[in-house]
């Protein structure tokens, strides 16, 4: 494999304002009220006073060894080599659930027509060199697009800057 | 796959639409009655609705927040004569700058909204009693006339002034061809709602000479309070969200006040859950620990604080001990916060409609939180209060405002108002909002008791007064005592059914007379509104009405002769730029800045302080106190004085017994914009019902299950909510949001009435004028109420 595309996602810049969720909607056609290929969740804990909210805007992981696509009877979901992005080929899907059976998230979603959607990280905009629709409409920029080694230096970047400010404030403070 | 499925469902259904409506026969004069919903099946409608036009794509702005905020620049995608896609513009400098393609949950329903079905299409008279809802179709021409002639009688008879226009928030129509109209009649009467944002600005002006928006920069500030500010739900796109995560991620503290836990708020050091209304004791308490402890800023308080030593002595009476009954909060985290804010420098206090614009001592509570930022010596210093609008560079493009022609206004024109929004001289004295205005609220109560004189012809466009002001009720009776109404929308709200003439508008998308220009630091942009679609039905713009109506009324050398392109010709003068040009632009017109960013100036208090008393701070306010208020029934006090909601725990101990809830709702949201939007499938279907916001143990206590539905009854009137277990809220207090009236028919979810046993908030606050506040008008959002579950 060349690469591999994925998601980051800081869920300390994310505000649950569904941008995301509703661009990856209208960008792809999608019916209100059917499937969703990415979805805000919350995670709550803890009783008033001392409440702690956490939001994930959540997608398929395109994971390295997909179980969607090992279990797949047809053939029908597929691991691109050259990006390794999971794709399904709606001509081979028969719509038969043992992919949302095997996927330990909950992904595969089944539409009007009973065959499998998933996120294809906007196969389209990707090839016009545009980043995917949720990324790209993000108002906080708290999500984000690239290789798994860009990302990973994001990741770097953003522990590296937390030390740096912790390394003053506690000079500051002695 | 996906969308070629759904695109196919789609086209069927529009097919599907034409076809019926193409076979319907031609009945110009069957009245339509509707009940519940707008019936369209016996209306016949111009043979090609939402007309496609030619594929690609155009360049226009979003519709997401209204009528009234800074748009979003947004690029619709065109395929078969569909809308069917949208992203930001990235020319438009939308949020964060150029290049920036992002948008909010309701920017990105554009294409969706556009074609939701539930639409006024053609103009109307009342056939049946108002509130009914009976009407006929009538031509644009016989609507334009009646109320035209209505006009010139009304002012024959009993002088301009009885011809009052709603203000839907800062509506660019209104502000500027209908303060136009408004003033070539002669008429005084723009009915400000009175608890958006300008009660708020007038507030600090009076206290610290100006309104601080914003600090020069969100990343110099180190500690970051939102008070009442709710920018991640009423304005995620547009720069303050993302800048005030930036600063955080550069280390800045943030301090939240707020009843809910909101977003913003879990990123915060401090979550203070204040009790909806009672932020003016909170301030009181803060500038007690500050003053108390000496913590104050010593050289500024002296140099430029007028009277400090009776704020001092009046703040002793007001400890965190005192504000903690009231606002529900430990005095020791009181304590806790005013230290913070007192030692951390430079900190910026961000205020919102939450606080000082819906309670009735909200000008108090802003005079308070501004004295805090004052003393604490964070006004006009990097990070701290910016003295006005952060300076960018001139624009690199040069339009004409729209004149609104004030000298053609009778000289006496402010000694008409109905209802002073503020007080008369205030207003007079050059403090007006591009000219007089009144309280939206108490001047339609002029209605029903003919005081000062009662209003007898009312524009209503672009507002539902069911669910923009206070007690619905009230508002519904004084519009069926109305002489003359006429509604001009796109849609048919609850309150269409009370007018005489209705006239269907446009949307933005269907519409092309409107400009926006952005002047920031990367350069100019401008941008034209384009049609994604022709305009539905009969509907039309809004801006053409206005022209249409004043040519009727003999005014058109003043309105261009009824051309919007001879207005926008005008506009665009200075530029340059052809009309044409702009409007076959790709992206609009963007001058990128060569000059880098003007050098700021800090600290220029002589100039800032200027328009105040004894050129000082006015920590005891001589510039409003002693002066008469706005109803006239008295004068204005020289100090910040906590009054605290007209029914609420700690102030109404007695009803508190009977009601032992506090309500209050969120003024914006980021699923619906004010009362509108609900129709949108996309966001409708995240949250479905009308919510209320309830912590589970005290949902427990009431046998309450999430999800069930709730009778909320306050001291006023009764709605339901469906209840939302929600732990980031104090036990006693419920929160909501109001405007439910539209249905979605695409999920086969309904609407709720405004009234008793609906779902809007407004139904159950106090509506006594008496009680608003006495500088600007303003109404408490908060009431006590009892719940029990609806089996």
């Amino acid at each position: 494999m060349n690469k591999q595309f994925g998601f980051y996602l800081e869920p300390e810049r994310c505000l649950k304002c569904w941008a995301c969720e509703i661009a990856c909607e209208q960008w792809h056609g999608i019916k209100a009220g059917t499937v969703k290929l990415r979805r805000v969740v919350e995670v709550s804990t803890g009783t008033y006073p001392d409440v702690s909210r956490t939001f994930l805007s959540v997608t398929c992981s395109q994971c390295a060894k997909a179980p969607c696509a090992s279990v797949c009877p047809t053939g029908a979901i597929t691991k691109r080599t050259d990006d390794g992005i999971v794709i399904v080929d709606k001509e081979r899907c028969i719509g038969c659930h043992h992919c949302a059976e095997a996927c330990p998230f909950g992904i595969p979603q089944f539409g009007e027509d009973g065959t499998m959607q998933k996120c294809d990280l906007c196969l389209e905009r990707l090839k016009n060199g545009q980043l995917p629709i949720c990324v790209a409409t993000c108002p906080t920029q708290a999500l984000h697009f690239g290789t798994l080694g860009a990302m990973a230096g994001l990741v770097t970047a953003k522990h590296a800057k937390k030390t740096a400010l912790n390394a003053r404030r506690h000079k500051l403070i002695s | 796959m996906a969308k070629l499925m759904n695109g196919k469902t789609a086209t069927k259904r529009v097919q599907k639409t034409q076809r019926r409506l193409k076979t319907l026969p031609e009945l110009p004069q069957n009245p339509t009655v509707r009940i519940g919903q707008p019936d369209f099946s016996a209306s016949p409608v111009a043979p090609e609705t939402n007309k496609p036009l030619t594929d690609g794509i155009v360049p226009t702005f979003c519709h997401g927040c209204g009528p009234a905020k800074p748009k979003c620049g947004i690029l619709c995608h065109i395929k078969n004569g569909r809308f069917y896609r949208v992203e930001g513009n990235p020319d438009a400098m939308n949020n964060w700058g150029f290049g920036c393609t992002s948008l909010c949950a309701k920017g990105n329903t554009g294409p969706q909204y556009l074609y939701t079905a539930d639409r006024l299409k053609y103009p109307m008279k009342r056939t049946g009693e108002k509130g009914k809802g009976v009407f006929q179709r009538i031509t644009w021409d016989e609507a334009l006339d009646t109320i035209a002639n209505k006009l010139k009688e009304v002012k024959a008879q009993y002088g301009p002034e009885a011809y009052a226009v709603l203000s839907p928030e800062a509506w660019p129509v209104l502000q500027t061809v209908g303060r136009r109209f408004l003033n070539v009649y002669g008429s005084p009467n723009y009915l400000h709602s009175a608890l958006c944002a300008t009660p708020r600005f007038a507030a600090a002006k009076v206290t610290i000479g100006f309104n601080p928006e914003s600090p020069d920069n969100w990343n110099n500030s180190k500690l970051i309070v939102l008070w009442g500010y709710n920018c991640e739900n009423s304005a995620v796109n547009q720069g303050n969200p993302i800048a005030i995560l930036d600063a955080v991620r550069n280390g800045a503290k943030l301090i939240d006040i707020r009843p809910m836990l909101d977003p913003l708020g879990t990123k915060a050091d401090i979550w203070l859950p204040v009790r909806p209304g009672t932020d003016c004791a909170l301030a009181l308490a803060i500038l007690n620990v500050i003053i108390a402890e000496k913590l104050y800023d010593f050289e500024f308080v002296a140099n430029w604080c007028y009277g400090f030593d009776k704020l001092a002595e009046h703040v002793l009476l007001h400890p965190p001990e005192w504000a903690e009954w009231i606002t529900g909060i430990p005095a020791v985290k009181i304590r806790e916060t005013a230290r913070m804010m007192a030692k951390i420098k430079p900190m910026f206090i961000k205020t919102g409609n939450g606080v000082g614009d819906q309670s009735v001592d909200g000008t108090s509570t802003i005079a308070a939180i501004s004295l805090i930022s004052a003393i604490t010596g964070n006004l006009d210093v990097p990070g701290g209060a910016y003295g006005g609008r952060v300076p960018v560079g001139p624009p690199l493009i040069n339009i004409n405002p729209i004149s609104v022609m004030a000298e053609k206004a009778p000289p006496d024109i402010f000694n008409k108002m109905i209802a002073p929004e503020s007080p008369v001289w205030y207003q007079k004295s050059g403090n007006s909002d591009r000219g007089p205005t009144s309280a939206y609220y108490k001047a339609l109560m002029s209605i029903l008791t003919g005081k000062p004189y009662p209003i007898r012809v009312l524009n209503v466009s672009c507002s539902n007064p069911l669910s923009a002001t206070r007690n619905p009720r009230k508002v519904a009776e004084a519009l069926k005592k109305l002489e003359f109404c006429f509604v001009m929308d796109l849609y048919w709200g609850p309150h269409v059914d009370y007018a005489d003439i209705v006239l269907p508008a446009c949307s933005d998308y269907e519409r092309s007379d409107q400009i926006e220009l952005k002047n920031k630091k990367e350069g100019t942009w401008i941008g034209i509104y384009n049609k994604i679609s022709e305009p539905f039905g009969e509907s039309r713009s809004d801006w053409q009405f206005y022209l249409d109506l004043a040519v009727r009324m003999g005014y058109g050398e003043d309105f261009w002769q009824g051309s919007t392109d001879a207005m926008l010709n005008e506009q665009l003068a200075p530029s340059g730029i052809k009309l044409e040009d702009l409007r076959k632009s790709p992206r609009g017109i963007f001058v990128k800045r060569a000059a880098p960013s003007p050098h700021l100036e800090y600290k220029r208090y002589a100039s800032l302080f200027k328009i105040l008393p004894h050129d000082k701070v006015q920590c005891y306010n001589e510039f409003i106190g002693g002066k008469a208020n706005a109803d006239g029934t008295g004068v204005l006090p020289y100090l910040p004085t906590y009054l605290g909601p007209p029914e609420g725990l700690a102030q109404t101990t007695e009803l508190a017994k009977e009601y032992p809830l506090i309500l209050s709702d969120v003024h914006g949201y980021r699923l619906c914009h004010q009362s509108f939007m609900n129709d949108v499938a996309y966001l409708r279907e995240l949250e479905p019902y009308p919510w209320l916001r309830i912590n589970p143990a005290t949902a427990q206590q009431y046998g309450i299950n999430n999800g069930d539905w709730v009778k909320v009854e306050s001291p006023h009137g009764w709605s339901k909510f469906q209840a939302e277990y929600f732990d980031g809220i104090a036990p006693e207090v419920l929160m909501t949001r109001r405007g439910w009236w539209q249905s979605c028919d695409e999920l086969g979810l309904p609407g709720y009435s405004s009234f008793n046993g609906g779902s809007e908030v407004n139904n159950l606050y106090s509506s006594e004028e008496h009680k608003f506040d006495k500088f600007y008008s303003q109404m408490a959002k908060q009431t006590l109420v009892k719940i029990s579950k609806i089996v």
